[in-house]
């Protein structure tokens, strides 16, 4: 008798079960029958006037779509924008990561997959990611395989994440002061001479140019992150014809430091540091990026290289209206395309269009709802909402696109065009609308600045082919202290006496080589031979 | 405190009997000591079980004895840091920043104790006090941005008056960006911000040196400095001693902030420390196992400085800390 009673309790509680979870995993027209929960993580970027990231217009809409389309409630959780990578690492390790992850770093997202921290997105309820391409349209109409598959390991199939979508792939220019130009009737120079005569030029006449602060007279500015704010410069002495396995072989370093012939663009560098060209204290000045801008805005700066729209970025606070006002309204920073390389073109190497991680920790007990999550979030109709708001309250519907409005309160847009919330997509992404809406975003900077400075960027990019040969473990060893080598090596290099400048540079490189960079060619090398049968002639 | 003490007539009677008493009446500062100890229990024993995780694979989800052992014999961690260039390097750093530290730094407070002790203007001296304790409170981020406005090479203060003096535009001393000048910097930078804060225990030993030797001393004939040498100095001593083998048993702990914040591209030669290692390799790179087993091995050090340090202050008829 207590047999039996025991046997149909089981049996009940079986039934129950699965009754609960069919019902439960069950998606009608894309609909839980039953309430999800996930948590998501949101970038807090603590910036003056913001509104609360985990509460506003945007993200209401978000709860709302998800709600109403998928029967999942989302919870946003923040993380410090510029301390992502030891906040999301102290969030995984003690368990309490949202269940759907966004960040920049991909060996975190390795390390821990490797300490069986992360979902295996090709093992989902025992199914891989292609199986629930049904439901999840958007995301890959967006993505593509591409951007899906890329992280995808060549031998295990395993996924540990899917590359959001670069939307616009524009990465750096070279700007210089226009206004100067015109007064000491120099023509835009359009090659690397003669953008080093408009150099000594702005040395040479800085009591013209700056009068009293004739002193204070900057030609060009750096900061220690030398390999980025030259890039254009040292990728002028990148040979045209080198391959693209060679390229993959040596791109340990996001800043390009082990492309072929780099040295000779940082000798270029070095030889205008110690003719008095270059922001003499930019090393010293680690800890402190605000002081290169706040020479820019009171008008000391001749020319620079930044990310494609720096200057421009932050309507009224930007260098450029802060110039504006501090020097006169002809004032200016204009985008130039000046270095050409050994076949005469302007080279650039542009990213993959591949942008931050997306990933969901192995505490994620609702996968498939974070699937909706990512697929919702693609929708364009989503990113439309979130990157423009409300017409009449953050932007004006004009010829060919849209005219952002300076907003304050509620619409007000923590991160450009929220890219936080659009985690699988970086840029304005508004089809036809895109040019013109990116021209007129950054009033009141004028959009022709922005539109020169938009197709200077991107001329004669040339974005590197991607080869698939899964995780480099030399660099999840090493790439967080080779940025440190890599920027010890150019710093010391590029203010060394110029005779000295070869034994500075090849005994930085030497380090730089022996503390994880030569793993990483070798190992690169090993895979590239291994995978696809590269070998170096 | 002295007529706390347990009375000869307490001993009278069983032994028993005793421990009831004794706990009548101290039974309540026991009662006290329940918290302090229960915190050194759960938040500074209890996690040294997890320094096993330095013998153990790298694996943050799982508890460290549920792990295999790592290679080696479970040294694979130790190996690799010795192996490491960078590593030796940064402890090479620490081990060169910090005694310059304790050579320059230690005897600062000491001199400033006294001095601030022969102040004979009361409120003169409580304001001079009040002024040295204050950069205690500031940050080391906000004390490097001090130090970049007023040092930098170029557009720094101090630089831009030694070019008007030398009367040369390129005259200019690199306090942040040659090694040796910036370690100087570094060691003066944390005189300058701890040694006011350092003297409060000295001043606080020095109130107990009884006024009668100074009399004695004076009436002997002894001057301002020979009643420094022969009273002051001997009644600071027990202090000295003890701060000196603490700071001792510290000798291979780095800071972490300061060397961050102070440092550039240009001198992390010399800058790089083993917590900002422990910080890129650890806490950045997730090497949790690696990290545990460079901790362990500061802590290992240190404790023998200290145990060193205390025997032979105690060989030299010294009290010691333990």
């Amino acid at each position: 008798m207590k047999k039996l009673l025991t046997l149909v309790l089981a049996l009940a509680m079986l039934v129950s079960v699965c009754a609960f979870s069919a019902s439960a995993e069950e998606l009608v027209d894309g609909k839980f029958a039953e309430t999800k929960h996930i948590t998501v993580e949101i970038y807090n970027r603590n910036n003056d006037g913001g509104t609360d990231p985990t509460n506003n217009v945007y993200t209401d809409y978000i709860k709302q779509g998800m709600l109403e389309q998928h029967n999942v409630e989302v919870e946003f959780v923040s993380i410090g924008r510029w301390t992502e990578v030891d906040d999301m690492n102290t969030a995984l390790a003690s368990g309490d990561a949202p269940d759907v992850c966004v960040t920049y770093s991909y060996p975190t997202i390795a390390k821990y997959a490797q300490m069986g921290g992360i979902v295996n997105l090709n093992d989902i309820g025992g199914k891989k990611l292609e199986e629930y391409k049904d439901i999840l349209p958007n995301l890959w109409a967006l993505l593509g395989d591409n951007n899906i598959y890329y992280d995808q390991d060549p031998e295990s199939g395993n996924l540990w994440a899917v590359e959001a979508k670069l939307a616009d792939n524009a990465r750096i220019n070279t700007f210089i002061r226009k206004d100067w130009l015109d007064k000491l009737e120099l023509p835009l120079p359009t090659t690397e001479e003669e953008f080093y005569n408009c150099l000594v030029a702005f040395r040479d006449n800085a009591e013209t140019l700056l009068g009293a602060d004739a002193e204070k007279m900057v030609p060009y500015s750096t900061s220690y992150d030398i390999g980025w704010r030259n890039d254009l410069l040292f990728m002028a002495y990148v040979p045209d014809d080198v391959k693209d396995e060679e390229l993959f072989i040596h791109s340990a370093d996001d800043r390009h430091l082990l492309y072929p012939n780099y040295k000779e663009g940082v000798r270029v560098l070095n030889k205008w540091y110690n003719e008095g060209l270059v922001w003499k204290d930019f090393a010293e000045y680690a800890s402190d990026s605000a002081h290169e801008d706040d020479m820019m805005k009171a008008g000391f700066v001749g020319a620079f290289q930044h990310n494609w729209d720096y200057p421009y970025r932050g309507g009224d606070d930007s260098i450029q209206a802060n110039l504006q006002r501090n020097v006169g309204e002809d004032a200016a920073y204009i985008a130039v395309d000046t270095f050409v390389n050994d076949a005469g073109v302007h080279r650039k190497f542009l990213a993959q269009p591949i942008d931050r991680k997306v990933f969901f920790p192995a505490t994620n007990d609702e996968p498939i709802a974070s699937l909706l999550y990512l697929d919702f979030i693609s929708d364009p109709e989503t990113i439309a909402f979130l990157q423009l708001g409300k017409e009449g309250e953050s932007y004006n519907a004009v010829e060919g696109g849209f005219e952002k409005l300076a907003t304050t309160g509620d619409w007000l847009q923590n991160s450009l065009n929220n890219i936080d919330y659009t985690i699988t997509v970086n840029g304005l992404y508004l089809g036809d609308a895109t040019e013109v809406t990116t021209a007129l975003g950054y009033a009141p900077v004028s959009s022709d600045l922005i539109s020169i400075a938009n197709a200077a960027a991107k001329a004669d990019g040339r974005v590197a082919g991607y080869f698939n040969v899964g995780d480099i473990e030399a660099e999840q060893e090493y790439g967080t202290q080779l940025p440190t080598f890599r920027d010890t090596l150019l710093n010391k290099a590029v203010t060394a006496p110029v005779e000295e400048f070869d034994a500075v540079y090849d005994q930085g490189m030497q380090d730089y080589l022996d503390n994880g960079g030569q793993a990483s060619i070798d190992e690169r090398t090993q895979k590239l031979a291994d995978v696809y049968g590269y070998t170096a002639e | 405190m002295s007529n706390n003490a347990v009375t000869p007539q307490a001993r009278v009677g069983t032994k028993q009997a005793n421990f009831k008493a004794y706990m009548r009446r101290y039974g309540t500062l026991y009662l006290l000591l329940i918290l302090p100890v229960a915190f050194f229990i759960i938040f500074r024993y209890a996690p040294m079980a997890y320094i096993l995780s330095a013998f153990k694979e790298n694996n943050i989800f799982k508890a460290p004895w549920e792990l295999p052992w790592a290679k080696n014999n479970g040294f694979e961690w130790f190996i690799k840091a010795f192996n490491d260039r960078t590593f030796i390097n940064a402890l090479r750093n620490t081990l060169t920043l910090n005694l310059l530290d304790l050579v320059c730094g230690f005897p600062a407070p000491i001199l400033l104790a006294l001095m601030l002790n022969e102040l004979t203007f009361k409120r003169f001296k409580k304001i001079t006090q009040t002024v040295l304790y204050m950069p205690h409170f500031l940050s080391w981020i906000i004390i490097s941005g001090l130090a970049l406005r007023l040092l930098a090479s170029n557009d720094g203060l101090i630089n831009i008056l030694y070019k008007r003096i030398m009367g040369n535009p390129d005259a200019s001393i690199p306090f942040m960006s040659q090694n040796s000048w910036w370690v100087g910097t570094y060691v003066v930078l944390g005189i300058w911000k701890e040694a006011g804060w350092g003297t409060i225990i000295y001043l606080a030993a020095l109130t107990g040196i009884s006024p009668e030797l100074y009399e004695a001393a004076a009436v002997d004939g002894a001057g301002r400095f020979k009643r420094i040498w022969h009273v002051t100095l001997p009644g600071l001593r027990p202090t000295i001693i003890t701060l000196l083998i603490m700071n001792l048993g510290r000798i291979l702990g780095s800071e972490f902030d300061r060397p961050l914040a102070l440092s550039n591209k240009l001198v992390t030669d010399v800058s790089h420390v083993i917590s900002i290692y422990v910080y890129q390799r650890g806490l950045q790179n997730s090497q949790f196992s690696l990290s545990t087993a460079v901790g362990l091995f500061q802590s290992i050090v240190g404790v023998i400085f200290l145990v060193a340090a205390n025997s032979l202050a105690k060989r030299m008829g010294e009290r010691g800390i333990m």
